[in-house]
This record gives structure tokens, sequence and C-alpha cells, in this order.
């Protein structure tokens, strides 16, 4: 059995919605109590998330952008620039700590105290810029723990693997123009789906060209077409691209189950992924996995996927 | 809209007298496939197209003798005014982007020259631009999710959408009304900022509207 390193706090269950809304923190309740009830988090490794240095924000983050997102909370602002994207008084520490989770997650990771990581986190990040929050995102978690390892870690080459179902409009900006991190997302067809990017040839930008990929999935797709996808256009890549460390930015809302999307993933298709993300992973960079929140919002499916996700991470 | 909105103002022109290799040189220059040709005083009076050099200029090869360095002697001797086409279709200042469109879609153009009352060369609009309009009225890139709603083609359906997308404050970036395969239905297509939609489309329904599932009309 692997060490998994297991991530959350109480307080992220402060960031909650002024009005009814899909993430929220009953998302994070229904996670723990069922890791709990299926024994998996006495089996994992439990790191107590800090908050992070204001470098570690600032690598990803305008500073003008805390400063307006700080200043919303504290007026008690209802929404950050849409209605999408609540906030209370709370918002902008969870956020923070939220962001100090996933680095907390690669911290042990990078420094050996485990072997893999699943950071329990909200509010999600994916969709947050440098100096814009949106798609109930607020600062990025995945792109701030990828910038944590490099400057703090000596880490080199970093891949993303996004398999929220909403494309990563925030993380692949954040790293369009960037060779050394590679960023995949397999996603709803923008078409038809939020953001309505990750069309199949942004494939980043300058130096960052071939380092960013898409594999839009057409409505209906299930758990055939993302082996495939994993199989044919993901692997390769990584073969080429050769990371040291692996991310995960683990939303279920590709969940056939989930109201969100048109996608027809199930529990298996999450199993596949997660195993298939392991292997890579054990080839490329000495099995270090960071696995960090996104989105998932049906409590039902959302639990079952995310105990198959850590039990795979356990290899138990 | 008018096509004077969506024109490029700065343009090439090229003399009736220019080469057929300096019109070459500038289409390359300048990644454009057509040139207006004007008189000295700015008005048109034709215009000339790569393929209008192409097919001037024989392949080389293809007759003996007739090297590169022979077409490059012929396209430097030869002006445009002998290639161009002199019956241009154009676009006038007070034309509509829809003129436009159908001037280009009918008389099967890549580029129409928009000419003033004076028939003076003004700008020029070309297929891309048009293209342009259409992914901007479409409001693809902006962030956002899409809808299709069915709905009985009679009048108040759209304000009853439009009705219900606004109770839950969320704006709408693009509308699109079209008509559907079957008679007596329209299609609505809605690009609206949020990405949640669900509980949207959820209320569509109960209001009675076919939300169309977008994995039922892919599949073969």
């Amino acid at each position: 059995m692997k060490r998994v390193a297991w991530i959350y706090h109480p307080d992220y269950l402060l960031h909650s919605p002024p009005f009814e809304h899909p993430e929220s923190p009953e998302r994070l309740v229904a996670i723990t109590d069922h890791l709990g009830k299926a024994g998996l988090i006495d089996r994992m490794v439990v790191v107590t998330p800090e908050y992070p240095e204001d470098t570690d924000i600032l690598s990803v983050h305008d500073r003008d952008y805390l400063n307006r997102l700080e200043t919303a909370c504290r007026r008690g602002d209802l929404t950050l620039d849409s209605e999408d994207t609540y906030l209370n008084r709370h918002s902008f520490n969870v956020a923070l700590l939220s962001a100090g989770g996933a680095i907390s997650g690669a911290k042990a990771v990078a420094e050996g105290t485990a072997d893999r990581a699943f950071c329990a986190i909200r509010p999600p990040g994916h969709h947050a810029g440098p100096d814009v929050g949106m798609g109930f995102c607020l600062l990025n978690n995945a792109a701030v723990a990828a910038r944590y390892l490099q400057a703090r870690h000596g880490v080199g080459k970093v891949l993303i693997v996004d398999w929220d179902v909403h494309h990563g409009n925030g993380t692949q900006n954040i790293f369009l123009e960037d060779p050394s991190v590679f960023y995949f997302s397999i996603h709803e067809h923008p078409t038809f789906l939020y953001p309505g990017t990750g069309r199949r040839w942004e494939i980043g930008k300058g130096k960052g060209e071939g380092t960013t990929l898409n594999a839009p999935m057409a409505p209906g797709a299930g758990d055939a077409e993302y082996r495939t996808t994993f199989e044919q256009t993901l692997e390769p890549a990584v073969e080429r691209f050769r990371p040291e460390v692996i991310l995960v930015s683990a939303g279920f809302d590709a969940h056939r189950d989930d109201p969100l999307a048109d996608l027809m993933v199930t529990e298996e298709g999450f199993r596949f992924m997660t195993r298939h993300v392991v292997a890579l992973a054990n080839k490329f960079c000495g099995g270090k996995v960071v696995s960090i929140l996104e989105g998932g919002y049906e409590p039902s499916s959302l639990t079952s996927c995310i105990e198959i996700h850590v039990r795979e991470l356990l290899e138990e | 809209m008018f096509v004077a909105r969506r024109m490029k103002k700065k343009i090439v022109t090229a003399a009736p007298s220019a080469s057929l290799f300096e019109a070459q040189r500038q289409m390359r220059e300048h990644t454009i496939r057509q040139i207006p040709v004007v008189s000295e005083d700015g008005t048109l009076v034709g215009i000339v197209s790569d393929r209008d050099i192409r097919a001037a200029v024989l392949p080389t090869d293809m007759v003996p003798g007739f090297t590169i360095g022979e077409a490059e002697k012929f396209m430097k001797n030869t002006p445009v005014e002998r290639v161009m086409t002199r019956k241009v279709v154009t676009a006038t200042l007070s034309d509509t982007l829809e003129d436009a469109i159908v001037l280009l879609h009918d008389f099967r153009v890549n580029a129409l020259p928009v000419v003033d009352a004076a028939g003076k060369v003004a700008g020029i609009i070309t297929r891309t631009d048009v293209l342009e309009a259409f992914i901007d009225a479409l409001g693809v890139g902006e962030i956002s999710s899409r809808l299709e709603v069915v709905v009985p083609d009679m009048p108040g359906t759209l304000a009853q959408l439009t009705a219900i997308i606004s109770s839950f404050h969320v704006n709408i970036t693009s509308v699109l009304s079209t008509r559907h395969v079957d008679i007596g239905k329209r299609s609505n297509f809605f690009r609206v900022a949020t990405l949640n939609v669900g509980p949207i489309r959820k209320a569509i329904e109960e209001a009675g509207f076919e939300i169309l599932d977008p994995s039922k009309f892919l599949l073969p």
C-alpha cells in the first residue's frame, strides 16, 4: 500500500453560498463522511494544511487581484464579478487555505512524507486566472502548487492532468507560454459547456507551444472515449514531455449523474483514469501524484468516485 | 450593422500599370489574396487576385524554354490591368453587413471593395471579416454556457425564455433564433454567462419548453 496524504481542513466549510449554489460545503461534508466510514482516512497520512506564503500565491496571482478579492470579502460582497462566483466574509481566507492545501499536498509528496496526495479542498481553482476569479474559483490551487514545486523543491517539469468536465481556462492561460508546465485537459466540448474554451487547436503559445493539450469530448461521451483519449493522446504526450511530478485537477462532474454537464463517465472511468495517471507517474516521476479536488456536484457519484480514486492512489 | 463598421480601412491598392510581380509581392507581404486596382484619383477600375495571377502565368517546365527566370520576366513586364477583373462586385458605404454576406455568397467572390458615392475605394470587406462578425455574434470565446431550446413558432416565446433566464440574474451573451426541422417550431440558442446552467434548464423545462439534449443530436 502506498502512503497517500489526506489534506483537509474544517475551515474549508466556512466558504458557504449566500444563495442556492451547487458548490457548497456539503460537498466536502459528504466526502469526509464517506471516506471516513469506508475507513480510508485512517489509512492515509493526515496532513493539516497551512496558510501559504505570500510569494507562493503571488507566483500565480497579481497583487491587485488579491487586494480586490480581500476587499470584496471584507465589504460583504455576495459575488465576485458574476453571479456564479459567490463570496462571504470568510472566502478570502478559505481561498488562501485552499491554495495552501494544494501546496501542503505537493510538499508532502516532494519531501517524501507521502508517495501521493489527495487534497480535499475548496473553493476549486482551475477557472481562476492571474487577475480574475470565475466559475466558482477564486485562486488557482493547481497552478499555485505547480509553481511552489518549481520554486521550493527544484522541480523542473510539471504535468497537470485536468479531468474536470469544464475546461480549466485559468490554468491554461497561466501556463500558455510556459514550456515547463504541461497542461492537459479533457472536458465537454466548448460549444456546449462553460467556459467555452479548450478547443483542440489551443496548444500553447510562443515557447509554450506544444505543452498545452486539449481533448474536447462530444456530449454523451463516456468511459470508452475517455480511455481512448488517455491512451492515444495523453500517453504519447507524457512520454515526450517526461514530467517530474503529476498534478491532477480532479473534478468528478463528467460523471453521468452530474447535473452540470452532458457526459456519461462512470465510476469505472474514474478508476481507469486514476490508474492510468498512477502508471504514468510510476513510469516517469517516481510515482509522484498530487490530486487536487475541483468540481463534482452530485453527492452520491462524487463520493463513490472519490472513494475509487483514493483506493487507486493507495494501490491497496 | 453597416459594412463600414467591419471593413478594413487601411488597404493595399495597385495602379493599373503595376506589374504582376509587384502585386504578388504585396499579396505575400500582407497575406492577402486580392488587391483593388485604382486609377490615379482613387477610382476603382478593377480587382486582381492571386488566382488571376496564377492563371496568367504559364506553369514553368510545361512549355520548352519557359523557365522560372522567364516567368519572372513575364510577371515584371505584365501590368495588372491585363489580367484584372474589370466588372468588380462592390459594396457601398451604406450597405449593411447582411448585404455584404449575400453579395459574397451569391456572386461567389472572396472580397468586396467598398466604394463611396464617387466610386472611390474606401475599404475592403472579405469573407474573413464576415466570419469574424459571425464569431462575435455567436458569442464564441465569451465565457459562457450554451442552451438550446425548441419552442412553438409563435409570438412571445422568446420573451418567456429571456424572462426565465433573467430570473437567475444571468447575462445572455448571444441569442440566435432559427427555423427548426419540424414545421411549426423554432430553435433558440442562448449563450449564458454562467457555469451553473442546470437550474436554468430545469426552469425552462418546467415552463413547458423542450431543451435539446446535445448528446442526442450528435450521435449517429
